[in-house]
């Protein structure tokens, strides 16, 4: 094992957690003004958002892509909306895709 | 007879929250992470890393898209500070998810955050969120999603990299979609008041355009941190889910914390 890579990998892990632990430390033993608290209300709903439709526009496959994609992301939204079963709605979708591309080829 | 008599201890309570963590890691996202896992396990050994090298990659590292991203890096021999620099970029998005997850943690000691912070990632985040909107908030469904995604990765990429081991294609069988069908999941059963469409229409506008004009993962922050705005305003200040929230309350209190993301009535879980 190359021990300049150990060190590298060390410093990526460090980079990494200094992502991930000073917001956590210094908010979660803070009281929250108002306005903050309705921020972060807003937070979760903008980042799944930004995390989940650039997978589907912008998939690696290019727009041909969405012919299969789009319809079971609708399926999904549907499921969820009507069961409230996470792992119905996802799984759902993920038949439908893999049918569609199965037929689409 | 008292009515304490039937509620948990804290402990049983902790490792049947743990589980349900596990469980709905399970049951979503883990067959995927296991499936880019071996993906990943079998470029890094195209991009020349040992069985080893990828093992110690993954366990000092533990954020999967920046992984990917390093790889061809690797590869062509860039410089270790660049590859901790891209490392840094493309994980600043684990700011603002650990922000938002910060209230649902304030009763904890500094050690055991510090410890949790390990288990911020999209996946664990997302499954967190989803859960803490419909559940009183406790610390450990937190970890078992993260330890179940976690351990997932790690089968994943150590089997990926084992020799002869052949590059799993997740598009054919659709667990490639898996990622975007648990957020949007998550999205379709949260968003109901018009301030949460306002947001989730502008934080996808805004990713979108960011994108497709910049490329990379600058989408996700820029859009979480512009789009999460729009709650100050349109957000009603009698919302009990954006109300300051039980700061000094322990995990069982069973109240909705800030952060919450329905704003309709409560559902049975999912």
């Amino acid at each position: 094992m190359r021990a300049g890579l150990l060190v590298t990998f060390a410093a990526m892990g460090v980079a990494t957690y200094l992502t991930r632990a000073p917001l956590l430390l210094v908010l979660a033993r803070r009281r929250l003004p108002a306005w903050l608290a309705r921020y972060f209300a807003g937070l979760p709903i903008a980042l799944l958002t930004a995390l989940a439709l650039p997978l589907l526009v912008f998939a690696p496959q290019g727009p041909r892509a969405w012919a299969t994609d789009v319809p079971a992301a609708v399926l999904v939204a549907l499921l969820a909306r009507r069961t409230g079963h996470l792992l119905v709605a996802v799984a759902g979708g993920v038949v439908l895709v893999a049918a569609l591309r199965a037929l689409v080829g | 007879m008292s009515p304490d008599r039937f509620r948990p201890a804290p402990s049983s309570r902790a490792a049947a929250e743990a589980w349900a963590g596990i469980r709905d890691a399970l049951t979503t996202v883990v067959p995927s992470i296991v499936a880019y896992g071996a993906v990943w396990g079998g470029l890094a050994r195209q991009a020349g890393l040992s069985q080893r090298e990828l093992v110690a990659m993954c366990l000092l590292v533990t954020a999967g898209t920046a992984q990917f991203v390093a790889l061809p890096m690797l590869q062509a021999g860039a410089p270790a500070w660049l590859l901790v620099a891209t490392t840094y970029v493309v994980n600043l998005r684990h700011y603002l998810m650990a922000a938002s997850l910060a209230p649902y943690f304030a009763h904890l000691p500094r050690g055991r955050l510090a410890a949790l912070a390990h288990g911020v990632t999209d996946e664990s985040y997302a499954l967190t969120m989803a859960r803490f909107a419909r559940q009183p908030a406790h610390p450990a469904y937190f970890a078992g999603a993260a330890g179940a995604t976690y351990l997932a990765w790690y089968a994943g990429t150590a089997a990926g990299g084992l020799p002869g081991s052949r590059i799993p294609d997740p598009h054919r069988y659709g667990l490639d979609f898996v990622f975007p069908a648990v957020f949007i999941a998550i999205l379709a059963r949260s968003v109901r008041a018009p301030w949460q469409w306002a947001v989730a229409g502008a934080a996808a506008a805004l990713a979108l355009a960011v994108r497709a004009a910049v490329g990379g993962t600058w989408h996700i922050g820029v859009a979480g941190l512009a789009a999460s705005a729009l709650a100050v305003w349109l957000a009603p200040a009698g919302d009990p889910g954006v109300e300051p929230g039980p700061r000094a309350q322990g995990p069982a209190a069973g109240r909705p914390a800030p952060g919450e993301m329905a704003g309709g009535p409560p559902e049975p879980p999912g």
